[in-house]
């Protein structure tokens, strides 16, 4: 499996691609460009070797691999030769100096194309490990959550089978509502476990279509009223239609889960609200509830699955770590960021966006989200 | 109320067999069940349910080619049971004929209330075309071509009301977007979802009170719609 990686990625180094092609094009030719406009001008000779060195320097970082830097320095070569250097518009290679600039552009080529390499060998790396980060806080938090709910069911299955017709109904009953709702909590917990699945894990991504948020906001909170009375969800839509692209499984998921969070965890909250708007290129979604907020000092490590029920006071409400946590790596993996806040009125805002326009190169949105 | 109907489940758990004839047993229904698609088939050959609940996941075969198999000579309503998260499953299955499916883990309420829904389309089946359907406000007349909610006419363009008779004579049944498709804008087409969600959000917007929380055409999220039973 490793070896395979590593030879595709080897590979990379060496595949054509039209973007890293057009690029070198076009940086040689204003390098050109600007060299036959120096001329013209009058003093171009001895600045010729600069400008394309440092247009060798230019393509060796803007592109991936060193095919590009070197090709780049070998057209170098041979572009000041033919065009800059007397004779004009002739090859000479019996020039002075010429092995010299030759060893040099390629020089320059090959270092600056190896940190490239090396810097987004890093970056990739870094972004491993904070995954690694990330699933080891989720097998904990994980590890946790499901043993309580556990516990308790096959401690009150095992209560009512032994002492069944002993205890008194009500008692009974109790246990057997009790189990109910331990394994409805297991339930939810465990298809969000299972919606990381669609995660594709290597490249962190998900398969996009096209969805219309309003759709996928009235059936989570559809799905929402039919398990909560209280606090009361509300939506807020504009008028126009908002489409994005996106898994709309992984969605509803992040906003049931923002929504179910508001009513455990919202103390006090008589009404939540998901709000959705577009603002330039990103569709934005908010979950806003008026009860009494994140505490201050769980805000920073909201997300990380290890914002656990330690000092969760109530019985009855469980952690929602895994589910925000959850809620974070679905929304990074379509490209949008996850936010929360406390909102200066009272109350807790949570609030991510997704990209509404498919790809890269999307010069109007100006939204880059490189990771 | 008698519930007379036959009801075959078709489940490889025992478990899951096991609590689902408890609940339908409670419920009137008359239980036939079997584990593996070989005995289903003979089953449905021999004693002619009114309906098949069919798992999926079967042992001995694969539960899609088991529905498309036995949608060859029978017209039993048919209700898939798939796992969520599994959207591709559900469309393919409608798409070979189920009914309707309903999703892993479920509750006994929606059960009971998807196999309420697919008996009455098994019954509707075999009634003949209507050409007047009305359900909570809304009344759709395909023969003078009137849609009305509350009483108040609504103008629809010519797709829309496409969209919404097609959507009415399969009331309570989830039609998916490629069928939806195909029956609106013909089958060669290159029309995408995107067009269709575009016309549904039209639509919720002329006949829905509240077009945020529709309650006349609900999405099924990654599948299609579904239209509440008309009368």
């Amino acid at each position: 499996m490793l070896r395979r990686k590593g030879g595709n990625r080897r590979e990379r180094m060496f595949l054509f691609s039209w973007r890293d092609a057009g690029v070198t094009a076009l940086i040689l030719a204003a390098a050109t460009l600007l060299c036959f406009l120096m001329r013209n001008i009058g003093d171009g000779e001895n600045y010729v070797s600069m400008v394309f060195l440092f247009a060798v320097a230019l393509v060796s970082r803007t592109t991936s691999g060193y095919f590009y830097g070197v090709a780049a320095s070998v057209v170098g070569v041979f572009g000041v030769n033919y065009a800059f250097t007397k004779p004009y518009m002739a090859l000479c290679f019996s020039l002075t100096g010429y092995p010299l600039t030759f060893i040099t552009m390629l020089a320059v080529a090959v270092l600056i194309s190896g940190m490239t390499t090396q810097l987004k060998r890093q970056v990739r790396q870094n972004y491993n490990a904070r995954l690694e980060d990330m699933r080891a806080n989720l097998l904990r938090a994980v590890s946790h959550d499901l043993r309580t709910p556990l516990t308790s069911i096959s401690g009150a299955a095992s209560v009512l089978s032994r002492n069944l017709g002993k205890i008194d109904e009500k008692r009974q009953r109790a246990l057997l509502n009790e189990i109910s709702g331990d394994a409805e909590w297991l339930i939810r917990m465990v298809e969000n476990l299972l919606s990381i699945t669609r995660i594709n894990a290597e490249r962190a991504s998900v398969k996009k279509v096209p969805e219309a948020a309003e759709e996928i906001v009235s059936e989570a909170v559809r799905k929402y009223r039919k398990r909560f009375g209280a606090p009361a969800a509300e939506i807020a839509m504009p008028g126009e239609l908002i489409m994005a692209p996106m898994d709309a499984i992984l969605i509803e998921q992040v906003i049931t889960n923002l929504l179910e969070n508001a009513a455990l965890h919202a103390t006090g909250a008589t009404w939540v609200r998901v709000t959705v708007k577009k603002q330039g290129c990103e569709a934005v979604f908010e979950v806003e509830d008026n009860g009494g907020g994140i505490e201050p000092d769980k805000l920073p490590v909201l997300f990380d699955g290890s914002a656990s029920s330690y000092n969760d006071s109530a019985a009855n409400s469980r952690s929602m770590g895994i589910g925000l946590s959850v809620c974070r790596t679905i929304i990074s993996a379509h490209g949008g960021t996850l936010t929360a806040e406390n909102v200066p009125g009272g109350g807790a805002r949570f609030r991510f966006t997704l990209p509404t326009e498919e790809g890269e190169g999307h010069a109007q949105c100006g939204n880059h989200t490189h990771r | 109320m008698r519930n007379a109907a036959t009801i075959l489940i078709v489940e490889d758990d025992e478990r899951i067999r096991n609590y689902m004839r408890t609940v339908l047993a409670s419920c009137d229904y008359a239980v036939l069940e079997t584990g593996n698609a070989k005995t289903a088939l003979s089953i449905v050959a021999s004693h002619n349910p009114d309906l098949v609940i069919l798992d999926l996941g079967l042992p001995d075969r694969d539960g899609q080619e088991l529905l498309s198999e036995m949608r060859q000579w029978s017209r039993v309503p048919v209700v898939v049971i798939s796992a969520r998260g599994l959207e591709k499953d559900k469309v393919t299955a409608l798409d070979n004929g189920a009914d309707d499916y309903i999703t892993k883990p479920f509750g006994t309420d929606e059960l009971l209330a998807r196999i309420r829904a697919a008996l009455r389309h098994g019954r509707q089946r075999n009634e003949g075309e209507r050409t007047v359907f009305s359900g909570n406000g809304l009344v759709v007349d395909t023969e003078r071509r009137i849609v009305r909610v509350d009483g108040q006419p609504i103008h629809l363009t010519q797709i829309e009301y496409k969209i919404v008779t097609l959507l009415c004579r399969n009331s309570g049944k989830v039609l998916t977007h490629d069928y939806m498709i195909r029956e609106v804008w013909g089958p060669f087409s290159n029309c995408d979802t995107q067009l269709l969600r575009v016309n549904m959000a039209n639509i919720r917007r002329k006949i829905e009170k509240d077009p945020t929380m529709p309650e006349y055409i609900t999405t099924e999220i990654g599948v299609g719609y579904r239209m509440i039973e008309m009368d």
